[in-house]
């Protein structure tokens, strides 16, 4: 196995923090831990370069080290594209993260680093790529190197990875199905009694943490405002024209509403399959207020309804697709001099 | 309340329908005409399948455990059968390793639940396990689909108490005696006590007037309601029309309350009560009912732990999430079980709630579970081109075998976040 090595100048043996900017120094063979790496990993394997460089200049460089990067793998040959560990340096481990993403997507051969659990690094790349929990103790080198060696070699022999607690990785947060002896009310059962009891237990998921996203600036004087309506209810006219699917739609679509103070279930349908749409296919209103804002719109309250609403179907999406919709949604009705918007679900 | 149990090893075609020793006798033309007498039915095909045939039979309506009460002792599915009377007390006969299956001629092939009978697929499907007597109601022409359905329910619990009624005059193999004296009991002291909520019904699809789901009504306006474990096991409870993964021999068989009962009989636990709920159409409806569950098991079971099941698609998580943590601000401590919602199957769009009490969720998985089957030269449906379909060498995804992602506890099937 081929290998090709990323260290900042600390591990490359480059200096201190002094050396941080150091500008990226190739060098053939093993530097430091790796070649500890080369002796855990195995007869066979062979770090064939290694790449020192400053932690500060990787943290202003990302772009062009990780096309350099990817040239000294593809040079090489290499098998392998390993970064670290880093324990909890963190520029270290934000530049070994993009390093690995970049060769792993632009090769598509396997990459590993190692970081502790509050490195920067993690977060930012535990999704894509795998990273060895290295702890923050550098003592631990020769473990956690063999940690990420016995992944590394699965990896690339293509075998299958087990769960990260028995192969040493930070969950990269997706979701693979086994089977298992007790059934899911025997483990209900023991896991609520562990609770009741005080007893420690073992969720089968922790629910993930998202990054607030902050409250926009207030409309100062919505009478003057341009106001849209988007649902992500599934209302579409009759005949669905965009095709939207009832199910973890992957489209929207914007449906014309000038002149119209009231909307009739004629017109309409509704593809979502989450939620009883009776009540919507007699009266589109209901989830789609037109009625109650050209009220509101002659009355004085808001400027001026939207000349067209903006449907989806939100049932069971996945947060990647709801983002992406979104961010189309909200750069249409940007540009169309929207400036509030009303969102209504079911 | 006890359970006589009789194990089935064969089910047969026979001149009288009658239980000699483990075999279960069935005249098919007795049978037919017991089911034939409601007129909105035209015709009614049988069938007998056992564990390992190549066979592969759907799209299942429902799934019973063929039962009867002893006589005098309770009514068999009361509101559907028989007239309304309490059940869970008395004492029960049971086909055990028996199965009346319905399927459901009109219902689309596509993404129909089926069962598996062989083959890997069958390993981990419970209802490969049964001998089932398979029942193909065929609805008079013109019948409106929920007259339809309706006797499609029928059919399947008339059929499951005909069968049972064999054993009415035999003596179990086995017994076992379910005796939970609910949230009074007075002689456990120490032990933590420990309820289950269950939904029983989703309003994300309005129940038909006239289907039958808690003794025979339809739950539409109702509150949460406390249920003794038994009556789940006893018919007070079957699937309604739209079922994901639930089915009624799993309420007869509910894999938690028969855990649960488990756990008390060994002397670990007090099992103080259950409360059958709904899943909310709207918001108020809800909190209303998460309100009311949550109130009953604090305050009529005096509950210190709960385990909490959702029935349907999505959106019911949001009402098992929103009971469990109200519980848990009332002190008492839960754990959910959760189906498995991701499309993309990353862990950020797998769970549709997120309460930081809410914090132990048993996973059941499905959505990167699929078996490739082989063509079988046996297969029951409801249509023949539904059975040309079925025949055909296909991928069958975990979803759609009956058992494998199971909502009431009796899934082995998790997924691990890697």
């Amino acid at each position: 196995m081929r290998v090709v090595h990323y260290l900042n100048q600390f591990f490359g043996g480059r200096g201190g923090e002094e050396a941080a900017h150091l500008t990226p120094h190739i060098q053939e063979g093993a530097v430091g831990p790796g070649r500890l790496f080369e002796q855990v990993l195995g007869a066979g394997a062979q770090v064939v370069r290694s790449i020192v460089v400053g932690d500060n200049y990787a943290a202003e460089h990302v772009e062009s080290l990780s096309a350099l990067a990817v040239q000294e793998v593809q040079q090489c040959q290499a098998d392998l594209f390993v970064a670290g560990p880093c324990f909890a340096a963190g520029r270290y481990g934000m530049a070994a993260g993009a390093l690995c993403q970049a060769v792993k997507a632009a090769l598509g051969i396997p990459v590993i680093t190692g970081m502790a659990v509050e490195n920067p690094g993690v977060e930012m790349y535990r999704q894509e790529v795998y990273i060895v929990d290295s702890g923050t103790q550098v003592q631990a080198m020769r473990d956690v190197l063999t940690t990420m060696a016995r992944l590394a070699s699965k990896l690339a022999n293509h075998q299958a990875i087990g769960q990260p607690r028995e192969e040493g990785y930070m969950p990269q947060g997706i979701l693979r199905d086994g089977f298992v002896a007790p059934s899911a009310a025997e483990r209900l059962v023991a896991m609520v009694y562990a609770k009741t009891t005080g007893q420690p237990f073992e969720s089968e998921f922790t629910p993930p943490t998202f990054v607030p996203v902050p409250a926009p600036a207030p409309v100062l004087d919505l009478s003057k405002a341009r106001v849209a309506l988007v649902t992500d209810g599934g209302l579409v006219p009759k005949g669905n024209p965009d095709k939207i699917s009832p199910y973890a739609a992957t489209n929207w679509g914007a449906y014309d509403i000038s002149g119209r103070d009231d909307l009739h279930g004629e017109d309409y349908e509704v593809s979502h399959r989450g939620y009883d749409t009776r009540y919507v296919e007699q009266d589109p209103d209901r989830l789609v207020p037109v009625d109650a804002l050209r009220e509101l719109e002659k009355a004085g309250v808001l400027g001026k309804l939207h000349e067209c609403f903006v449907s989806t179907s939100g049932l069971a999406n996945p947060l990647a697709n709801s983002r992406r919709l979104g961010r189309e949604i909200a750069e249409k009705l940007k540009a169309e001099g929207v400036e509030a918007v009303i969102l209504t679900s079911t | 309340m006890i359970l006589a149990y009789h194990p089935v090893t064969e089910v047969r075609f026979s001149a009288t329908t009658q239980l000699q020793g483990t075999i279960l006798e069935v005249s098919e033309a007795a049978l037919r005409q017991h089911l034939l007498e409601d007129r909105r039915l035209q015709r009614v095909d049988l069938a007998i399948v056992h564990p390992g045939e190549a066979c592969r039979f759907g799209v299942v309506f429902d799934i019973v455990e063929p039962r009867a009460k002893e006589p005098g002792a309770g009514p068999d599915f009361p509101g559907i059968v028989d007239p309304i009377a309490t059940v869970g007390q008395g004492l029960t006969h049971v086909l055990q390793g028996a199965a009346v299956t319905v399927l459901d001629a009109a219902a689309p092939i596509a993404g129909g639940q089926v069962v598996e009978m062989s083959g890997a697929a069958a390993q981990v499907c419970p209802y490969a396990a049964l001998s089932h007597l398979v029942v193909v109601p065929h609805v008079v022409p013109g019948l409106e689909r929920p007259r339809a359905l309706h006797a499609l329910r029928l059919a399947s619990v008339q059929a499951a108490v005909y069968l049972g009624r064999t054993a009415v005059s035999h003596a179990p193999a086995h017994r076992a005696v379910f005796d939970s004296l609910g949230p009074v009991d007075a002689n456990r002291p120490g032990l933590p006590r420990l309820a289950y909520i269950g939904q029983i019904h989703s309003r994300q699809r309005v129940a038909e007037v006239d289907e039958h789901i808690l003794y025979g009504a339809n739950t539409a306006g109702m509150a949460p309601v406390l249920l003794h474990p038994n009556e789940w096991l006893d018919g007070a409870v079957v699937t309604s029309y739209f079922n994901r993964a639930v089915e009624t021999y799993f309420y007869q068989n509910h894999p938690i309350i028969t855990e649960l009962y488990r756990w008390h009989r060994e002397g670990n636990i007090t099992l103080v009560g259950t409360i059958a709920t709904m899943a909310g159409s709207d918001n108020d409806d809800r909190a209303r009912n998460a309100m009311l569950a949550a109130h009953q098991a604090k305050w009529s079971l005096a509950a210190e732990g709960i385990v909490l099941t959702k029935y349907g698609g999505g959106a019911p998580h949001a009402d098992m999430a929103l009971t469990a943590k109200l519980c848990e601000e009332l002190g008492m401590r839960t754990a959910v079980q959760a189906s498995d919602m991701s499309q993309d199957r990353r862990a950020e769009s797998a769970l549709l709630f997120n309460y930081a009490e809410v914090d132990a969720i048993v996973y059941v998985g499905g959505n990167d579970t699929r078996w490739t089957v082989p063509a079988v030269a046996r297969v029951i449906a409801g249509t023949p081109e539904a059975a040309a379909t079925l025949a055909a060498a296909q991928v069958l995804d975990a979803g759609r075998l009956c058992g494998v992602t199971n909502q009431q506890g009796a899934s082995h099937l998790r997924s691990f976040v890697h």
